[in-house]
């Protein structure tokens, strides 16, 4: 119960009682009066002698309060009462208790509802416990594998040299009929990718899932409107349906009842919408939230570049592309649905290897647990959010031993206080309990503030991890569980930093501390241990403090070191949009003049210096590569050159220098010599000193279209193309209007412009929509925030760090200053007799400094190894620097040096105007 | 030392509580009625002291062997009535053996010629 309210009932009842008592004894007073009236004494005489063999009014009041037991709660409100009394009493100590707790537990609050959200919460559907999420793992020993082909993505874990959720269809056909014992249920999907989605004439792009019949009946899932997929809809040839999410639903429609019997064109194929998902559902995967499900079969009328296209992909055996999921039947645990279907798997899967060295790297069936949904998410958010949790549990060790060492020094001014408690009959229990319940009311208020600090840091997060995504779907919220979290956090801080204090100032001896005239003073025989408790906790602080300082350095370099890479292109000023005319109706070759019409409409937006496209952006969205070579050289496998079809002026509007020759420009027509341009790093690897102008190339194609021939016309100078980090790499560079490498699709446009480049979109916008409505315009950011993207984990961990490290260095300096205050206060007195002997003033400071440096060495002598030890579990989020670097340390524990010379200056600087005479009076 | 009768004597320690639950036995009762029946009943040998009346009534009402209400006296006033709670009488019967087996072991020392089955 709130403590206020319980201390409000307690008061009125106990008022209540105290007024019976005296009701009580005043009848007991009138009826001994008329008694006594009664054998004749007068009014007056029978009240006093009434009075008199009553005794002491008071006392038997007293007396009889004395019986009534307090309750628990009761005394928890006295206690309650006590401790808000003695926190008014001392309010910049309390604030800045209470301040430094609300910003710890906030923190760690902000941090946990991620993990809460990203680790422990289930899917929104009943009974997640039994879904199972269908993968295989394998530790290849060599290169050659069924896994002839692949769409999807792979990973490593700690089991696994590689592992994944992707199978050939045939092989969900195998499982679904094969594992009627263990699931009720097998169903599969794999994602759309971004579609052009056109409802009601308006176009967007939208990505959604290609799902199997049993999707939703497995997912058990309940439609918000009209119906949701069907075994039934799910084959070659049965009328196109899509399901809606529900934020699509509405967003798209307004009322989601108003949205089954639509007609919608995806990719200008029509489909009817069939129904609406439930509201929360978000699809199986935390890390994207479909717009729509469409039945797995109707891949065959979409036609992607991407994934499967064609009818082939439903009888490929070495093509893996199909995600899939399964619900065990009760009773059935993963790893007994894994027992049974595993030698299944095995046994299908060696039928598809096609020579020994194939089938010495088969893939093993693995059922994994399938409540929380897909791990992408966890995968790319748990580690850095592990980092961030130490962090801010370091930061809430720090405010505790911070608070404790305040508490410490607070006490030694309470033992009067204390000792007159003990002395006058107050158990050491009671007391303790007494102590404790006030640190606990610090913790509670700071637990309180925490959480509404927390609702802030969550949003600061967010902001900080989405970064511009679109669609970003890791929403953590202050649910119970986070709160429980926070609450048992904030008492067992209370408890943590109250508990010392707590039983070092209860064992006083009652006597001389009551014999003390001055509060404050101590006798010799607690100083030593009292002193270096407190110590400790400083010493405590500055080690902790040196650990985050090391730490936020090697993130802030780690960053800037990325921020300072060469990326051989000027990402300043540059606008990037994307659009699909292809998924709108453009068909090949009308799509390329549509593409170059629209670039040069925008290069001639006033404001707008250059105008370029490509296929692929440079940073941040992958690359493309194949064995572009040299006629007749063989490929290296893994090392194939990157390859990214241009538009015309793509050299010109990035600023990549061209070396030798010349760049893509408009002779470079569908009929004239298909040409390449190539980077200085591809020269250098296939040509070495050799001129390259002039020399052939051959880009090998998928049938039906057949090897194509290039000439290179010119060398640029090297540009990252795909990620920052590593050497550049070589790349091909072709005009998308020869058509010589694969057909036209999706083009990402760049936008050289004068100022800021978002004050063009509008611009944008209506060009492309005057040009073709159906033509969505999507993905629109500058060059500068799709890289600031990629360094997103980069960029959170150097921010927050740093901001953790200063936080806990301006805590570690508080406590330290509060301790030399408390020492020098302490000892005033003996500082006035040195001064009066004659010590200089330059002297006492360099005393007191001695012990805030002796202080802060104990605390670096354990933490500089720590540090040491600890950085290398950091180091796959480093780059450009070493997890032990020296400069990391020696710049940390200058700035921890120099912090400790400022905390403990104010007070030595202190102690030494201290004023011999007035000090030694006060003796 | 003095031979002869005492006007009244001391209440030995703990035999409160069985002198308020005995009279409360008779009905429910408030302070002053308790004090003053003790008081009769022992053809005035025992007094209770105000001062350590309330106290252990207080006490026993906390242990739950008395409860207390507010009613209206014979004389219509407002006045605390105790009553012996089943809990009390269980007590009661519990202290009474007690008293029993103490006062026989202070007689047999006491007074050995008046032995009960002599």
């Amino acid at each position: 119960m709130n403590p206020f309210f319980l201390k409000l009932r307690s008061l009125l009842r106990r008022r209540r009682k105290e007024e019976d008592l005296r009701d009580e004894l005043q009848f007991h007073l009138d009826e001994e009066a008329e008694e006594r009236q009664s054998e004749g004494f007068t009014s007056a005489e029978a009240r006093g002698a009434a009075r008199r063999d009553i005794g002491n009014f008071t006392l038997v009041q007293e007396e009889t309060r004395a019986v009534w037991t307090w309750t628990y709660l009761e005394q928890l409100a006295q206690d309650c009462r006590y401790g808000l009394r003695s926190m008014a009493a001392n309010k910049a100590f309390s604030l800045l208790a209470i301040l430094s707790l609300a910003l710890g537990i906030g923190a760690n609050t902000a941090i946990y509802s991620f993990m809460d959200s990203l680790l422990l919460r289930s899917l929104p559907v009943s009974h997640a416990e039994s879904l199972a999420v269908l993968n295989w793992g394998m530790n290849p020993a060599g290169r050659d594998s069924v896994m002839r082909s692949m769409s999807g993505s792979t990973w490593s874990d700690s089991n696994w040299k590689e592992t994944g959720g992707i199978f050939p269809f045939p092989a969900f056909e195998l499982i679904r009929t094969k594992s009627t014992e263990v699931f009720s249920s097998v169903f599969a999907y794999y994602p759309t990718r971004k579609v052009n989605v056109m409802v009601k004439g308006q176009a967007e792009q939208a990505s959604g899932e290609y799902v199997s019949g049993d999707y939703f009946r497995g997912l058990a899932l309940a439609p918000a409107a009209g119906r949701l997929i069907l075994p039934d809809d799910d084959r070659a040839g049965a009328p196109a349906i899509a399901v809606l999410s529900f934020p699509y639903g509405q967003r798209r429609f307004g009322d989601v009842t108003s949205a089954p019997g639509q007609s919608i064109l995806i990719n200008n194929v029509p489909f009817t919408v069939a129904g609406v998902a439930p509201p929360g559902f978000f699809g199986v995967d935390p890390a994207s939230a479909p717009d729509f499900y469409i039945p797995l079969h109707t891949n065959l009328l979409l036609k992607q570049r991407f994934g499967a296209g064609d009818a082939n992909v439903y009888h490929a055996q070495n093509y893996y592309w199909l995600e899939m999921m399964a619900r065990l039947r009760p009773g059935v645990s993963h790893s007994q649905a894994q027992a049974a279907l595993a030698p299944v798997f095995h046994q299908w899967v060696d039928s598809t290897a096609a020579n020994d060295r194939e089938r010495a790297n088969l893939p093993q069936f693995l059922v994994r647990e399938g409540a929380t949904g897909l791990d992408t998410l966890r995968r790319r958010y748990s580690k850095p959010l592990y980092v961030l949790l130490a962090m801010v549990a370091l930061i809430l060790a720090i405010a505790c031993a911070n608070i404790a060492s305040l508490l410490l020094a607070r006490a030694t001014a309470r033992r009067r206080e204390i000792a007159v408690r003990l002395s006058i009959g107050a158990g050491r229990f009671r007391v303790i309990r007494q102590l404790l319940t006030e640190s606990m009311l610090l913790a509670s208020i700071g637990g309180g503030a925490g959480v509404l600090f927390a609702i802030w840091g969550i949003r600061f997060l967010t902001f900080l991890l989405a970064n511009g995504t679109e669609n970003f779907t890791l929403h953590p919220n202050l649910n119970w569980n986070v709160l429980a979290a926070a609450s048992a956090l904030s008492l067992l801080t209370g408890l943590l930093f109250g508990l010392a204090p707590a039983l070092q100032s209860t064992r006083v001896d009652v006597i001389p501390a009551l014999k003390q005239a001055r509060a404050g003073q101590t006798g010799p025989r607690h100083r030593f241990w009292r002193v270096s408790l407190s110590q400790v906790l400083v010493a405590a602080q500055i080690g902790i403090s040196l650990l985050m300082l090391v730490a936020a350095g090697l993130f802030t370099r780690t960053l800037s070191n990325l921020q300072s890479i060469e990326l051989g292109f000027n990402s300043e000023n540059l606008l990037l949009f994307r659009m699909n005319a292809r998924q709108a109706g453009h068909q090949d070759p009308e799509i390329a003049t549509f593409y170059s019409g629209l670039q040069k409409r925008f290069r001639s937006i006033p404001g707008v210096r250059a105008a370029t496209s490509s296929d692929i952006p440079l940073i941040g969205e992958g690359t493309s590569a194949g064995p572009v070579l040299p006629v007749g050289a063989q490929p290296t496998p893994g090392r194939n050159p990157r390859v990214l079809t241009t538009g015309l002026d793509f050299f010109t509007t990035m600023q990549i220098p061209v070396l030798l020759g010349r760049a893509i420009d408009y002779r470079d027509q569908p009929g004239s010599t298909p040409v390449a341009v190539v980077s200085e790093a591809y020269v250098k690897t296939h040509f070495g000193d050799r001129n390259p102008l002039g020399q052939h190339l051959t880009i090998p194609r998928r049938p039906p279209l057949s090897e194509q021939d290039v000439e290179i016309v010119g060398v640029v100078a090297n540009a990252r193309y795909g990620s920052l980090k590593g050497e550049f790499r070589e790349i091909v560079y072709l005009p998308f209007s020869q058509r010589s490498y694969r057909p036209v699709d999706d083009m990402t446009f760049a936008l050289r412009t004068s100022g800021d480049p978002l004050q063009y979109v509008k611009t944008v916008r209506a060009i492309v929509h005057q040009a073709d409505a159906r033509v969505p315009v999507a993905n629109v950011r500058t060059q500068s925030a799709q890289i600031d993207q990629t360094m997103n984990q980069e960029i959170i961990l150097a921010t927050l760090c740093t901001a953790f490290a200063l936080l806990a260095l301006l805590i570690a300096c508080i406590g330290l200053y509060g301790t030399m205050a408390y020492t020098v206060a302490r000892r005033a007195g003996e500082i006035g007799i040195r001064m009066a002997l004659g010590a200089e003033r330059g002297r006492v400071v360099w005393m007191v400094l001695r012990e805030a440096f002796v202080l802060a060495a104990t605390g670096l002598a354990v933490s500089v190894p720590l540090a040491l030890g600890i950085s290398k579990s950091v180091e796959s989020f480093l780059y450009g620097v070493k997890p032990n670097s020296p400069a990391a340390l020696v710049l940390a524990v200058a700035i921890l040096l120099s912090a400790v010379l400022l905390a403990g200056y104010i007070p030595a600087r202190k102690a030494s105007r201290i004023d011999p005479m007035s000090a030694l009076r006060q003796e | 030392m003095t031979a002869g009768p005492p006007s009244h004597v001391d209440l030995l320690r703990g035999t409160l509580d069985l002198l308020i639950l005995r009279t409360l036995l008779a009905g429910p009762s408030h302070g002053h009625a308790i004090a003053k029946h003790i008081q009769r009943t022992s053809e005035d040998l025992l007094q209770v002291e105000t001062g350590s009346l309330y106290p252990a009534l207080h006490r026993l009402e906390a242990k739950g062997w008395i409860a207390a209400s507010w009613k209206l006296s014979v004389k219509g006033k407002r006045a605390r009535f105790y009553r012996l709670t089943p809990l009390g009488r269980k007590q009661l019967t519990a202290e009474q053996s007690k008293w029993e087996t103490f006062s026989r072991a202070m007689r047999l020392i006491v007074n050995p010629f008046t032995q009960e089955g002599q």
